[in-house]
């Protein structure tokens, strides 16, 4: 490999066909006189542009039927022209400097053309010059060299995550990784579950009992998710009734009211509500509004008034307190009513985060634009940050997350994606430059994921995931079922 | 266009053509040769030959080469004798070219080498080169050019040699340009011609061909030994069995386009060359850049 062309800070090396280099990979262009070295990582492979080679090939594009021949070469010369015509261009971007074998963010400097020597980078090489510390260490899968690659999980800790790539290429399956890594460690997870691939968790991939088994609690609103009114804090009952249930202001005035009627004589029950509803002396329009919403709650089935079987989020969290996780099982449950749970549950843990009843809480959100109010998303990256609640959203449809959370993702483990519109959204991405998104992961292969953030002090990773033996559940159900 | 009085004896005849059908194998042969560099002791060229066969709708090639030499002033005299035996079956010593020559004599004793293969193992074929059939000068001397015509006669082949260039003028004109009015397929005899003094001789009979619409023409020579009809007869049916393109036959085209170099096998070849030699190519500076900057057109050197 030889270096061709520098510009801004991208590079151009020329390389011939023996040498495998693919996207995503490390290279060094190293002058050893001058004791450096250029860390590039390839973003594009091409063809050199070599001349006469369209000449060359509609020579040679003739089909048998018209045009056939032999070539008498006894020198064997073809096959040197033959590696000039595959001789490739590596575009590469420029990610750092080694000096005297430290590393350094200064990219300044310019190699000689002549001098400097090209060679590989093996990630796991660049990892240990990145000084990626492993003190809790969280096993992703391998890198392009077979080599392990391990992330540290305070990575995560106080960070706010993006999971993203099109349907079936791996981001549930990375997305438990990290909740399984995270339990590992100790760590407080909350996932909302949209579609019950979390429930079996706690099961190996051939249905028996894993380690996990009393570390992940599945809680399923209406079943083993109940709450009684006296829990319920008013101001996380209003957002239910504004956000989830759109109640207007003045019918919100009035709830409140009612609220306070019932509080102040402890009486806060799904019973004595509806008669505090039907009592009440204010405007029929407003009554109505707050039947309708009252129905709402009480057909969820999420409320209850026998405290035997309220759920209390607390007790929960108490129950895995040595790590584990909370799977909110959204699985079955209507719009409406996932937005309620949604809303109790967030309130309650910013409450719990609030009072020092938990330290902090790792929140996974998957397709989380189905259940969260646009009004929370800020709140969730901003506010409820600082409280300890550190988010990892899931998608499959980048443009659901807005620009500005994409900017202040710390971490995003990127996988394929082909659609020019999501790439142009993920590419948005502050901890990489668009053009390197848009061409390591229009072509990464499924359950390989480009890390890019904090986890990998900003150096792009593209990481194989390994497997993980638990029940994922994350596969469509199919009806030509295969035998 | 130009006039000519109709008692003129050089007045060209135009004769008009019709393809013939009945079926013959067309062959074209065509060499070239590039320079890939200079080296200390002297200079990098290769040569690759083509031939190409039409027979009924197919075409089938056959390339020789490429063959690269570093021709310097020490084996220049061996690498052309060597050749010259080799190809011409002939241990005549003759003056040896200038380095400067070599390149352009290496590649012309492929080609006639080639076209005495064609010649000698080919039978009732029309045989096409690239060229004319003019004789006496020193890479086709009379001898050598009679004796390959004369085999491709003896097993009833014809050759036609088609020229893109001509530096022959009739009256002042330049012989491609007297066929403007003729409705193509045509050809004109041009007779006339004020044999030249000296070694040069034309071997052929010599017309202008246009065999189909638009602005080519090319000097054809066909052998002069060949009977007129039979030579007639001969582009009827290069007429019939070949494509005709802007007046160029597809089978010579297809072989010129087999033997040329393009950039990248010039590249190949010299990182051949580098490897299997380790032969250092060195890059002259161009004194005309250097003395007249952007006037500084022509020759490197």
């Amino acid at each position: 490999m030889r270096l061709y062309r520098k510009e801004g800070n991208t590079v151009q090396i020329l390389s011939f066909p023996e040498e495998e280099v693919e996207k995503g990979d490390y290279l060094l262009v190293e002058e050893p006189k001058a004791n450096k070295g250029l860390i590039t990582q390839v973003i594009d492979v091409q063809f050199a542009n070599v001349p006469g080679i369209l000449e060359e090939l509609l020579r040679d594009s003739t089909d048998d039927e018209h045009v056939y021949g032999e070539n008498l070469d006894p020198l064997e010369v073809a096959s040197h022209v033959t590696y000039i015509q595959d001789a490739r261009v590596l575009i590469g971007k420029i990610r750092g400097t080694i000096e005297e074998g430290r590393l350094s963010v200064n990219t300044s400097w310019l190699p000689s053309r002549s001098q400097s020597i090209v060679k590989r980078l093996p990630t796991a090489s660049l990892l240990t010059l990145a000084k990626i510390s492993e003190d809790l260490p969280l096993h992703l899968g391998e890198t392009k060299e077979s080599s392990p690659l391990t992330i540290d999980a305070r990575a995560l800790d106080g960070k706010l995550n993006i999971v993203t790539g099109k349907k079936e290429t791996g981001k549930s399956h990375l997305s438990k990784l990290l909740v399984l890594g995270l339990i590992d460690h100790g760590a407080l997870v909350v996932v909302l579950d949209l579609n019950g691939e979390y429930i079996n968790l706690g099961y190996s991939s051939k249905g028996e009992r894993s380690e996990y088994q009393g570390k992940i609690r599945v809680l399923t609103p209406g079943a083993n998710l109940k709450v009684t009114l006296a829990q319920m804090n008013l101001q996380v009952m209003l957002s239910i009734l504004i956000h989830a249930l759109s109640l207007p202001g003045t019918s919100a005035r009035e709830f409140r009211r009612i609220w306070r009627f019932l509080d102040e004589r402890c009486a806060l029950t799904l019973r004595e509500l509806g008669e505090a509803i039907r009592s009440w002396k204010c405007n029929q329009h407003v009554r109505d509004a707050l039947f309708s919403r009252y129905y709402t709650l009480l057909n969820s089935g999420f409320f209850t008034d026998n405290p035997a079987e309220a759920t209390t989020l607390e007790e929960e969290f108490q129950k895995i307190r040595g790590g584990g996780t909370l799977v909110i099982n959204l699985q079955d449950v209507s719009s409406v009513d996932r937005q309620v749970v949604v809303e109790y549950t967030l309130g309650k843990l910013v409450e719990l985060l609030t009072q020092w009843k938990i330290r902090a809480a790792f929140l996974f959100a998957e397709e989380a634009h189905l259940y969260l109010r646009e009004t929370y998303w800020d709140d969730i990256v901003t506010r409820m940050r600082h409280f300890g609640v550190f988010t990892t959203f899931v998608t499959n449809q980048p443009d659901t997350i807005r620009e500005n959370i994409y900017r202040q993702a710390d971490n995003i483990f990127l996988f394929n994606f082909t659609n020019e519109h999501d790439l142009e959204t993920v590419s948005r991405a502050a901890k990489v430059d668009a053009e390197t998104v848009k061409s390591i992961a229009r072509d990464l292969p499924p359950h390989h994921c480009l890390l890019l953030g904090k986890a990998v002090k900003d150096f792009p990773v593209v990481v194989r995931v390994r497997a993980l033996d638990v029940q994922t559940m994350g596969q469509t159900r199919l009806f030509f079922a295969k035998n | 266009m130009p006039v000519f009085l109709p008692h003129n004896p050089h007045t060209p005849q135009s004769i008009p053509l019709k393809p013939l059908f009945n079926h013959t194998t067309i062959v074209a042969i065509d060499v070239s040769n590039i320079k890939l560099g200079e080296t200390e002791t002297g200079t990098l060229c290769a040569v690759r030959g083509a031939i190409v066969w039409k027979e009924k709708s197919r075409y089938k090639y056959l390339r020789l080469g490429p063959f690269p030499f570093h021709v310097t002033e020490e084996n220049k005299r061996e690498i052309y004798h060597l050749l010259k035996q080799y190809y011409l079956d002939t241990s005549k010593e003759a003056n040896t070219p200038s380095l400067v020559h070599m390149q352009a004599r290496i590649s012309n004793l492929l080609e006639r080498w080639i076209q005495t293969i064609i010649c000698s193992s080919s039978q009732n074929t029309i045989i096409l080169w690239d060229g004319s059939l003019t004789a006496g000068t020193v890479d086709s001397p009379i001898n050598m050019m009679s004796q390959l015509l004369e085999t491709a006669r003896t097993r009833h082949n014809t050759v036609l040699a088609f020229s893109k260039m001509t530096r022959l003028r009739l009256l002042g004109h330049r012989l491609t340009d007297l066929v403007g009015k003729c409705p193509p397929p045509c050809i004109l005899e041009i007779e006339g011609f004020h044999v030249p003094s000296g070694p040069v001789r034309f071997l052929g009979n010599i017309y202008v061909a246009k065999l189909t619409e638009g602005h080519c023409s090319f000097r054809l020579d066909i052998d002069r030994r060949v009977p007129r009809e039979r030579g007639l007869e001969a582009i009827q049916r290069l007429l019939g069995n070949d494509l005709i393109l802007q007046s160029y036959p597809e089978t010579l085209r297809l072989a010129h386009i087999y033997s040329t170099f393009t950039a990248n096998e010039v590249i190949g070849i010299q990182r051949f060359i580098a490897q299997q030699c380790g032969l250092k190519i060195v890059t002259r500076p161009n004194i005309r850049r250097i003395l007249f900057g952007p006037f500084g057109k022509g020759p490197e050197g």
